[in-house]
């Protein structure tokens, strides 16, 4: 196995996995969920362990489909790893993600409590409520598009229903499936190439 | 086409419309000077920058007899000095309520940006910007302050002071609600106690621990080093000879019953400046330059301060003492202040057509002028003022004028 750049701790499409203790920030994309941790241990022996990770996604409950924040552990075996990719953010582009992040007192943010999902395209279980946000500052966004997975600090609804993300991570495979990190000030995205866009709820990050 | 221009007379028109170049001949902390120091005193700033530029704590006499330009020389070091913080106080300001004043001198100095920096600073060392899941912040104020609380309080001798000083500064970055209200409290602002209670805090910054703890937090944090100047520091010494009060004029209030027929009230604040000056030692890396007019003022503080602590001693530099002008300083001094007074109007040609003159003053002039103050630099302003004024408002040639002054 390689690791020809090294934010990339695992990658199941260009077999690299580098064996060891990480710490930092790191993203992993596992099946259509994001996995946020600030450790990933990668060992051939143990396999794969998260510890306190928190799970993002829709989970389909009965009927209904429902968005999930969960503060959880993780561990799988080398034979049957169901993460895509696990990558860890560069500091310096921490950095800048800090920075970029607006202050507490900005008036007319809003902060939800509890995880909502803001958009979700599926055939069977939609569900959209950009028309309802328009025109409003959400905070803690994440989303997942058909290539990548940006974090963002807040995400505005613009008049045309579209969402454009502020200050973002945006983690995403180019032409070739290979993997990058970047760092966006805004980023224009149209809604149809998003596949769920979530929208964190701040109690439930403190859990 | 201009064939001939008479450009000394065009100088002196000007000069009859715009004013006489020399207006103030004393200086002070709060009115700013451009003009550098003469020559002969360069050498004397460089050893004062040695000194400053040593890393540590530091008290640096600067004697100087009136009028010698104690107080330029703070503009001087604040224009060479640039990248230190630099402030001045006068201590006849900042009698009562000395750390508060000081501290705020230093807030004014410094300004509002420097402080904010140094709060949010402060607030992330103690792990404000710890990022949950390895990606979101969520400060939790209680366990910042219990960390800032921990790390601080041992090297603080006022707790409740402290505690205060760590509550304002989670609460400033950390409470959104309550930013305003705590940057009012950093500003030293009256807060009343309705506010005070709401921000969790015991007082304000009249409290003189409360003051002394944020002055300290202050110059200890801030990127950049700190010089108090005290000006006029033989003030202190002339509070404490204040004259007994037998001696005094008739009084409605009898003194003595305040602290007995030997001490009166000025002595006894005078004690307490120094003691409260003494302890501005404690702030690590907090330079104090103190202005003196005589040697035998020097001695007397040194015994006072042996007096209270001997140790001082070892911080105390070898004065440095501030002479009057050398004869080419005059020129010097002269030429610039007329170069910076006709640069300031846009009358740029002064540079070209008078560089190797005096005019409209000429040599011996200059020479009466140095001969009549002894080079002492006020009484050489003071002389510069009253013959411009003739040159500028009187209706004589300048011939005659300056005859008087040979």
């Amino acid at each position: 196995m390689k690791n020809s750049r090294n934010f990339i701790l695992y990658d199941s499409f260009k077999d690299i996995k580098s064996n060891g203790e990480f710490t930092g920030s790191i993203i992993s994309k596992f099946q259509d969920k994001i996995i946020f941790s600030d450790n990933i241990k990668i060992s051939d022996s143990e396999g794969i362990i998260i510890t306190e990770g928190l799970i993002i996604g829709f989970e389909k409950k009965g009927n209904n489909i429902d968005p999930i924040s969960r503060n959880s552990d993780f561990k799988w075996n080398l034979n049957e790893i169901p993460l895509e990719y696990s990558v860890k953010i560069p500091e310096d582009t921490m950095e800048q993600y800090d920075q970029g992040q607006f202050s507490n007192d900005f008036p007319f943010t809003i902060n939800l409590l509890h995880t909502a999902g803001l958009l979700l395209n599926d055939l069977n279980f939609g569900v959209n409520h950009l028309n309802f946000f328009k025109g409003e500052i959400l905070k803690n966004p994440v989303s997942m598009i058909r290539n990548g997975i940006i974090v963002a600090d807040r995400v505005v609804i613009d008049d045309n229903g579209n969402p454009v993300f502020y200050d973002c991570l945006i983690v995403g495979r180019d032409k070739d499936d290979e993997l990058n990190i970047s760092y966006e000030p805004i980023v224009n995205v149209d809604d149809k190439v998003i596949v769920y866009i979530i929208i964190l709820g701040i109690e439930e990050l403190k859990i | 086409m201009l064939l001939f221009e008479n450009k000394e007379q065009k100088l002196l028109n000007l000069l009859k419309f715009t004013g006489s170049p020399f207006k103030k001949f004393v200086s002070t902390g709060e009115i700013k000077e451009d003009i550098g120091l003469v020559q002969s005193r360069q050498d004397l700033l460089d050893s004062i920058i040695n000194v400053l530029e040593k890393d540590e704590n530091v008290i640096l006499p600067i004697i100087g007899d009136i009028g010698t330009g104690k107080t330029h020389l703070y503009w001087a070091l604040k224009h060479e000095l640039y990248y230190y913080n630099i402030v001045y106080i006068s201590l006849e300001n900042v009698i009562k309520k000395f750390y508060n004043n000081t501290y705020s001198e230093f807030i004014e100095n410094m300004g509002i940006e420097v402080l904010r920096n140094t709060i949010r600073r402060l607030c992330n060392k103690w792990g404000a910007l710890e990022r949950k899941f390895g990606f979101f912040h969520l400060a939790d104020i209680e366990k910042v302050k219990k960390e800032a609380f921990e790390k601080w309080s041992p090297n603080f001798e006022n707790k409740e002071a402290i505690t205060d000083i760590i509550t304002a500064i989670t609460t400033h970055q950390l409470d959104p609600y309550k930013k305003i209200e705590t940057e009012r409290w950093f500003l030293g602002e009256v807060i009343d106690i309705r506010d005070l209670s709401r921000l969790n805090l015991q007082h304000d910054l009249r409290e003189r621990n409360n003051a002394y703890t944020m002055l300290k937090v202050l110059v200890e944090n801030a990127m950049v080093s700190s010089v108090l100047f005290i000006d006029d520091f033989e003030k202190i010494l002339s509070m404490m000879r204040a004259n007994p009060i037998e001696e005094q004029t008739e009084e409605v209030f009898d003194r003595s019953w305040l602290f007995g027929a030997m001490q009166s009230p000025e002595k006894r604040t005078a004690d307490k400046i120094l003691k409260k000056i003494i302890n501005l030692n404690k702030i690590k890396g907090l330079r104090i330059i103190i202005t003196l007019k005589s040697t035998e003022f020097y001695k007397e503080i040194i015994d006072k301060l042996k007096e209270k602590d001997s140790t001082l001693l070892n911080i105390v530099s070898d004065p440095i003492i501030l002479s009057n002008f050398i004869k080419e300083d005059l020129t010097s001094f002269y030429k610039r202040n007329l170069e910076f007074f006709f640069g300031h109007i846009n009358y740029f040609d002064y540079l070209k057509d008078f560089s190797n003159s005096s005019y409209p003053l000429n040599e011996n002039v200059l020479k009466y002028i140095y001969n009549k103050t002894n080079g002492n630099p006020r009484g050489i302003i003071k002389l510069l003022i009253k013959i411009f004024n003739d040159i500028v408002l009187s209706s004589e040639d300048l011939e005659d004028i300056l005859k008087k002054y040979q």
